[in-house]
């Protein structure tokens, strides 16, 4: 079991507190969302979670051991963490063969991982013709190149094209079913509700959330159902005889709070209501972040991190 | 983590970024081209020191050697390429043990040729005037010019640790080499004797004059090259990546 274990983890810059007494773990198996502003800690975590940035009190350990003490590090842990690291000067092949080079990983190893992130034909050209998208690919090919149990990904989907969006989806859902351990930060609410099974959220460098995504939703966005019908009064007096309370939009079309779409189907149904339309009306994760961040309001507006 | 690994990548860092082997490049043809040029100058004075007319070269050919340091480390400090790094070699002193040594190691093996031929070609313009020059004396000032050319691109790698920055690194020491030694030097106290310039340039003449002799001179420039990688190596323990 090869988890990342972060222990009552504070880090401060001068009077700054950028990680607050961190406690969180990320299991294998499932892809984790890193979840939180700019500025809320996510990025420190994971440097010190790679041991890169020394912490002020606290631990961090993978698979149970301190980073800095791990024998060929890229073989237990990949971690992008700027897309802009890589040497404009040097191309994209020789750029993941100085990391492989430090750990006696074959040439064909490369090659195989710039193949695998779609980089083959523009493995020997310079990383500065590269576009954000094309870094952050080598980014990847540079996290993937150890075959490590643990995947760290800081912002992936920053830069990519609506094919490599999809692309990373994929990859991340496919390193989790094989059982790695994939932690994958982001603002976007959308684009990581897609991808993440798990969720840790942030503020301020504090544990906002460590729930599962469905759980974190449902537990913060009431469900609904939504139906359109062709007899607006007929349906409207079929819910409130159920005691239904039926909000009507102007496009026509009604929510019911708090019900389940099979209850409103069968009583729409048994009232002889024609019905256009009846959907569930789950909650988004966008509103359920935003819901959890407004008891907190001092997150707004919040500078951009280093 | 093995060391041998490690400095295989350092090296492969090296090669494979065009104007670090473009540094050593220039390390060799500006060092052969000035003391070429010395020579064919020097002919005309007896009075002056034929060995340091030979390898006069390697006062222009240093800012070469110290940029090629600067730049080798200062890359680390772009973008975040030194968290790439670490990433991959946790043990930041055995990390930069291999930086070191991918510095100095091609420093010296395109130093020594450069001083060879920069020699032969200041000889060659010399003619008579550096007859007076020993097998021994030749064979001395070419490995201490090799090993000075060597130590500044160390130097300048230490405080490029030191200070996180190539340009930073090379606004101090540039300016050091061509302007303070000289303004200071000619004022010939023996403190200015002690500078690292100064002192490793000592191995170059024939006959040295100050309070130090050619390896000693060399050993004091080894001092403040050494003592710049400490405070580098003990800012990159220390500091966050």
């Amino acid at each position: 079991m090869t988890s990342i274990d972060v222990q009552d983890l504070t880090k401060e810059y001068g009077a700054r507190r950028a990680v607050d007494h961190l406690t969180f773990r990320v299991l294998p198996g499932r892809v984790t969302g890193f979840l939180g502003p700019n500025g809320a800690g996510k990025s420190t975590t994971m440097r010190l979670v790679l041991g890169l940035d020394h912490p002020t009190s606290g631990s961090a350990t993978v698979g149970g051991r301190a980073y800095a003490t791990l024998t060929e590090p890229l073989r237990h842990v990949g971690a992008l963490l700027d897309a802009q690291a890589a040497h404009g000067s040097r191309t994209g092949r020789d750029h993941v063969r100085v990391l492989a080079a430090s750990h006696r990983i074959p040439d064909r190893r490369v090659d195989e991982v710039l193949e695998e992130t779609g980089l083959g034909p523009v493995a020997r050209h310079r990383v500065r013709t590269y576009s954000l998208g094309m870094r952050q690919r080598l980014g990847i090919a540079a996290a993937l190149l150890g075959d490590p149990a643990v995947v760290m990904l800081d912002e992936p989907s920053n830069g990519l094209d609506p094919e490599g969006i999809v692309w990373i989806r994929s990859l991340l859902r496919r390193l989790a079913d094989e059982g790695r351990t994939v932690l994958v930060s982001s603002h976007l609410m959308n684009e990581t509700a897609v991808f993440a099974d798990h969720l840790v959220v942030l503020g301020r460098g504090r544990l906002l959330a460590d729930t599962p995504m469905r759980e974190f939703i449902d537990a913060r966005v009431r469900p609904a159902v939504r139906i359109r019908t062709s007899d607006a009064t007929a349906l409207k007096n079929a819910l409130a005889r159920h005691g239904h309370d039926a909000e009507e939009h102007p496009d026509g079309h009604w929510t019911v709070p708090g019900a389940r779409v099979d209850d409103i189907g069968r009583l729409a149904s048994a009232a002889g209501v024609p019905i256009l339309e009846l959907t569930a009306d789950q909650g988004t994760l966008e509103q359920a972040y935003l819901d959890l961040t407004a008891a907190e309001t001092e997150f707004t507006a919040q500078p951009q991190e280093a | 983590m093995r060391f041998a690994p490690v400095l295989h990548a350092e090296w492969l860092k090296v090669r494979t970024v065009r104007s670090l082997p473009g540094a050593l490049f220039a390390l060799f043809a500006v060092t052969t081209a000035f003391s070429a040029v010395a020579g064919v100058d020097g002919a005309s004075d007896p009075e002056s020191d034929p060995l340091f007319t030979a390898l006069s070269g390697a006062a222009v050919g240093q800012i070469a050697a110290v940029s090629f340091g600067a730049m080798a480390v200062s890359a680390e400090y772009h973008n975040g390429a030194l968290r790439l790094s670490l990433g991959a070699v946790p043990r930041r002193g055995r990390w930069f043990a291999a930086k070191i040594t991918a510095i100095a190691v091609p420093t010296l093996l395109v130093g020594l040729p450069a001083a060879l031929a920069a020699l032969l070609a200041a000889r060659a313009g010399l003619g008579d005037t550096a007859s007076g020059l020993s097998t021994a004396e030749q064979v001395r000032g070419v490995l201490g010019c090799g090993v000075y050319l060597t130590l500044m691109a160390l130097l300048a790698a230490g405080l490029a640790t030191l200070l996180r920055s190539g340009v930073a690194t090379l606004s101090v020491l540039i300016p050091f080499i061509l302007v303070v030694s000289f303004v200071i030097g000619d004022a010939a106290g023996t403190a200015a004797d002690f500078l690292p310039d100064r002192a490793g340039q000592v191995v170059l003449r024939q006959t040295s004059e100050g309070t130090l002799g050619p390896w000693t001179g060399l050993a004091v420039t080894a001092l403040w090259a050494a003592a710049a990688l400490l405070a580098g190596a003990w800012s990159l323990r220390r500091r966050d990546a």
